[in-house]
């Protein structure tokens, strides 16, 4: 299971790591943005995004529409962690067909719920 | 404005008095000039009252200008305040990599003395069950000399939690920062508000609603949010609602 983590910010992206790392995935990677990000997962090499939505570059949203418009990522499972927390955001993400999403502050044990929920789902 | 008594005089009754007379006699070419010559004085009027109004907000510009402290804002505080900004993103990430850094470090320590410790729990079952070999006691002995050995770790953890408690400085300093520049935002609305009521532009409403492209960001307490929610519990009511 490779994860790719993808924030502007260098902590957060630390803290998502190693939470995930406390929950027993070891094999992780970082991107600071969508621009960044694409290219890494078009290498194929990911099992699943985990996704900012407010970026320079390109935006989480963007980044989740440009992978599900990707024949080859558009399985991907991604989880949105971010903070924002309009409800017409949350309802634009789900329409582009995010697996989860997670407003920060968050807990470990919210990150935990989802990753379960979503991995319970794809099987 | 032109004050009435300005314009009532006895000069100018004389002279409506003679343009009523010179029209009702016919005599177009008197009444002509006498409207002339009012519309002249009524002129002049206005073009005394706009000078004087120019004169106003000219001083009113000038001395705007001339109060020190909105040159000391806009050339010193607001530049000033600008880095104390930057000050408070460097110590929040200082403190936030410091932190990260002695967790990193620690958490394999606990979880190497969390696993030694059960194993060594298992064999003292075992031991106290009296299902240990006089081989495997010696063995066990040993990994219990071990264990204290490395329980000399726990000291470099307590270092990494001091580093963590100290970190949190950053709180008091970035506050009192933070306290400062909001203090300046405040005296800058005032002077705002200064202005706009000498330049006497109309006020500015608010509009309603934010772009749809737009992004708030983390919600601030104390600043109303349309439309949003507050909190997991509620994403996922949203998120269940549209059928996920």
């Amino acid at each position: 299971m490779k994860i790719l983590v993808v924030d502007d910010f260098s902590t957060m992206r630390r803290i998502i790591k190693n939470l995930l790392r406390d929950l027993g995935f070891n094999n992780t990677d970082e991107a600071d943005d969508g621009l960044t990000a694409l290219p890494m997962l078009k290498t194929g090499k990911y099992d699943l995004l985990v996704t900012d939505w407010n970026m320079p570059g390109m935006q989480g949203i963007d980044l989740l529409k440009a992978v599900r418009a990707d024949e080859n990522l558009q399985n991907i499972p991604v989880l949105m962690v971010t903070a924002e927390q309009k409800k017409e955001q949350i309802v634009e993400a789900a329409q582009a067909g995010v697996n989860g999403y997670i407003v920060k502050p968050f807990t470990a044990l919210i990150l935990k719920e989802k990753l379960e929920k979503i991995f319970a789902r794809i099987g | 404005m032109i004050e009435d008594d300005e314009l009532i005089t006895d000069d100018n009754i004389a002279r409506v008095r003679d343009l009523l007379a010179c029209m009702q006699k016919g005599n177009e070419e008197d009444a002509i000039e006498i409207i002339d010559e009012l519309t002249t004085i009524r002129e002049t009027e206005l073009y005394q009252d706009m000078g004087k109004l120019t004169r106003e907000l000219h001083d009113a510009i000038s001395n705007f200008g001339m109060d020190d402290s909105i040159n000391i804002m806009a050339e010193q505080s607001i530049p000033d305040a600008r880095e104390r900004l930057k000050y408070v993103i460097s110590k929040t990430d200082e403190a936030a990599n410091k932190t990260l850094e002695a967790v990193e470090e620690s958490i394999p320590i606990c979880d190497n003395l969390n696993n030694k410790a059960s194993e060594l729990h298992e064999s003292w079952k075992k031991f106290t069950n009296r299902e240990l070999s006089a081989d495997e006691f010696r063995t066990l002995s040993k990994d219990i000399s071990h264990f204290f050995d490395k329980t000399a770790e726990l000291g470099t953890v307590k270092d990494h939690l001091t580093s963590v408690l100290l970190a949190q400085e950053y709180q008091d300093l970035t506050g009192q920062i933070i306290k400062k520049v909001i203090n300046l935002v405040g005296e800058v609305e005032d002077k705002l508000v200064g202005l706009i009521k000498i330049t006497g532009a109309p006020q500015v409403t608010k509009k309603s609603g934010g772009d749809a492209g737009t992004l708030d960001g983390p919600p601030v307490p104390g600043i109303a949010h349309k439309d949003t929610v507050s909190g997991q519990d509620e994403v996922d009511d949203l998120l269940s609602s549209l059928g996920f």
